[in-house]
């Protein structure tokens, strides 16, 4: 059974059809490329399976229905997601950054915090060991208290991963995490990627507008222009696809 | 937190616990332990006067810390912070004058209003932000203290209500140095328990949620109950703050819980500086004795009693030009101030932090 599948989603804008039946599934341990044009609904899928949109259609995680439910509830689920522009807490360092990406997971309630019980101070060392692997994992050693606000976008990129990371979710949602990134630090990604891929056996889909990086990384590749899916299947095929090229390119 | 306070080098952590403990160098716990000394030895050296003024600041404190909670952490917006005032301490005078309840059971009750009352005003901070959440927080405010007058006028206690002096196991809390450490004690457990917040789970997502509420909710925080709960532990607190005040003057009436004691909570948090609990105590301090200053440094013109009649309009104008010095010249407030002297000792005889090596 496919990790996460979506089943002829539609999203409408008023009378602006955004998403007109897309329908992708993706495996344990598999990067699916979501590639497209600008505007193609990418961004707009990623959406409605983090629950921010409510398109019609199904969502499914190892199938089970979540289409509908709140985005909090699907992300503690298992549907981790970074975003385009980071969208880090600025002012926070990145270890609080990576410990709000925990919040799902930490068992104790405001009261006991409160005060500050030997359990809360427990589970505070058992969330940082754990936040410790991802900074490793991440290589965000030397960052580890600065505030995320003042570091290099390159770096802001890939903590907004390494926050996503620490869910501990099943599934990942990688939105566009290479833009504005340089070749040393998009060689640094494509290394993170595939680590968690074959170290943690992650489901990842994976919008990307780098076409050598999807060729290079890609299991599968979805392609979608005016939201529709117009090719999918293994790289070699799908990106000498007459279709895809003049989506891209245009006609010759 | 701990990061944006200037700190020498030589210090390094080795456990995970060290990243929240609350003091991080032997220098801040000597600090510390010498401040409270200071606290303690105070009351005994000082005027009946200096420690009234400064049992109005740890007064002042614990609502400033709550409104800090609740705007500074969370991001929610409430001019309605006299009415939960207003709650507590009524709470408090119903309780005691209509069923002889006694000090640990009104105090408590209080809070629990303040809690409920919280859920209140949080409710329309699910749909509204800003402004409109604000307006909505002062509707709630004119509600509450309307309750209260009706009940004053009611009940005939159309000056407001007598509280005798509390009793706890036989032992009377009479007087000005015996009220000086309960003050001091409840605005240390405030401190400590948004301290204790913040540096947990909660205070996490009440900063994430004040950043971007969509990016939170992504990585599985519920937004609406955080939000929720900024409120209730802020309006308990605050309620409870009311309380105290009522037992502290002996004395409740409506007339004290007006819109510019609202008014001036938000101005001790700007005062102080947002986003933290040292700037929440600094404004808290700030705007408590203010007007006092005010009153002395007119007094020693030439010719001061021609001037008592001014007084009043005087203390409103100043408090007006130093809110608006503030939010021009200092938007982080007294604690920007504070921190700029600890890196000026910090740094010195240095102007300027060395540029930072090895950075990307």
């Amino acid at each position: 059974m496919a990790e996460l599948s979506v089943d002829n989603l539609r999203l409408r804008f008023g009378g602006l059809v955004v998403l007109d039946g897309v329908s992708l599934a993706v495996e344990r341990a598999e990067l699916l490329a979501l590639i497209g044009p600008n505007g193609a609904g990418k961004t707009s899928v990623f959406n409605c399976i983090s629950g921010i949109y409510r398109g019609e259609g199904a969502v499914r995680l190892r199938g089970e229905d979540i289409a509908g439910k709140a985005p909090h509830r699907i992300a503690r689920l298992g549907i981790a997601r970074t975003f385009q522009h980071g969208e880090l807490f600025p002012q926070m360092s990145v270890i609080d950054n990576l410990l709000v990406g925990r919040h799902a997971r930490i068992g104790y309630g405001p009261l006991a915090e409160m005060l500050f019980l030997s359990r809360v101070r427990r589970d505070e060392v058992r969330q940082r060991e754990k936040i410790e692997q991802i900074i490793e994992l991440t290589e965000l050693e030397r960052y580890r208290n600065a505030p995320v606000g003042g570091l290099p976008f390159g770096i802001q990129k890939i903590v907004g991963f390494a926050r996503a990371l620490a869910l501990d979710s099943s599934v990942l949602l990688l939105d566009e995490p290479s833009a504005g990134l340089n070749r040393e630090e998009r060689e640094d990604l494509a290394r993170f990627i595939l680590r968690i891929k074959h170290d943690l056996g992650v489901a990842m889909i994976w919008i990307e507008h780098d076409m050598q990086m999807v060729a290079d990384l890609a299991d599968r590749i979805h392609v979608l222009n005016y939201g529709k899916t117009i090719a999918e299947g293994a790289p070699s095929a799908v990106l000498n696809d007459p279709q895809v090229i003049e989506a891209y390119v245009g006609r010759g | 937190m701990s990061s944006r306070t200037p700190r020498a080098s030589g210090y390094f952590r080795t456990g995970y616990a060290q990243q929240f403990a609350l003091l991080q160098t032997r220098l801040e716990t000597r600090s510390l332990v010498l401040f409270v000394i200071a606290l303690f030895a105070f009351p005994f050296f000082a005027s009946a006067f200096y420690i009234d003024l400064a049992s109005q600041v740890f007064l002042a404190a614990i609502g400033a810390l709550a409104l800090m909670l609740l705007t500074g952490y969370a991001g929610q917006i409430s001019l309605g912070h006299a009415g939960l005032l207003c709650a507590g301490a009524f709470t408090t005078g119903i309780l005691a004058q209509e069923l002889h309840a006694p000090f640990w059971i009104t105090v408590p009750a209080a809070t629990l209003v303040g809690a409920l009352l919280g859920v209140v005003f949080g409710l329309p901070s699910l749909r509204l932000r800003g402004l409109y959440l604000a307006v909505s927080t002062l509707a709630l405010h004119f509600v509450v203290v309307y309750l209260g007058g009706e009940y004053e006028s009611k009940r005939g206690f159309s000056t407001g209500i007598t509280l005798d002096a509390p009793t706890i196991g036989g032992w009377t809390i009479y007087g000005g140095k015996v009220w000086y450490f309960i003050l001091l004690a409840g605005a240390a457990l405030t401190l400590w328990i948004c301290l204790n917040l913040l540096r947990g789970r909660t205070g996490r997502a009440w900063r994430a949620v004040h950043a971007h509420e969509t990016v939170a909710a992504a990585l599985g925080i519920n937004v609406a109950a955080q939000k929720l709960l900024a409120f209730v532990i802020s309006s308990a607190l605050t309620a409870m703050s009311g309380a105290l005040f009522a037992y502290y003057r002996g004395f409740v009436s409506v007339e004290a819980f007006s819109l510019f004691l609202s008014i001036q909570y938000v101005a001790m948090i700007i005062i102080g500086g947002m986003g933290s609990l040292l700037g929440a105590i600094l404004g808290a301090a700030f705007v408590t004795i203010f007007p006092y200053a005010i009153e002395a440094a007119l007094m020693r013109l030439p010719d001061a009693q021609s001037y008592a009649g001014v007084l009043f309009a005087v203390n409103y104008a100043a408090f007006g030009v130093v809110m608006i010095l503030f939010l021009l010249f200092e938007p982080l407030g007294l604690v920007g101030v504070w921190r700029r002297l600890q890196t000026y000792f910090l740094l010195w005889p240095f102007k300027h932090r060395p540029l930072e090596r090895g950075r990307k």
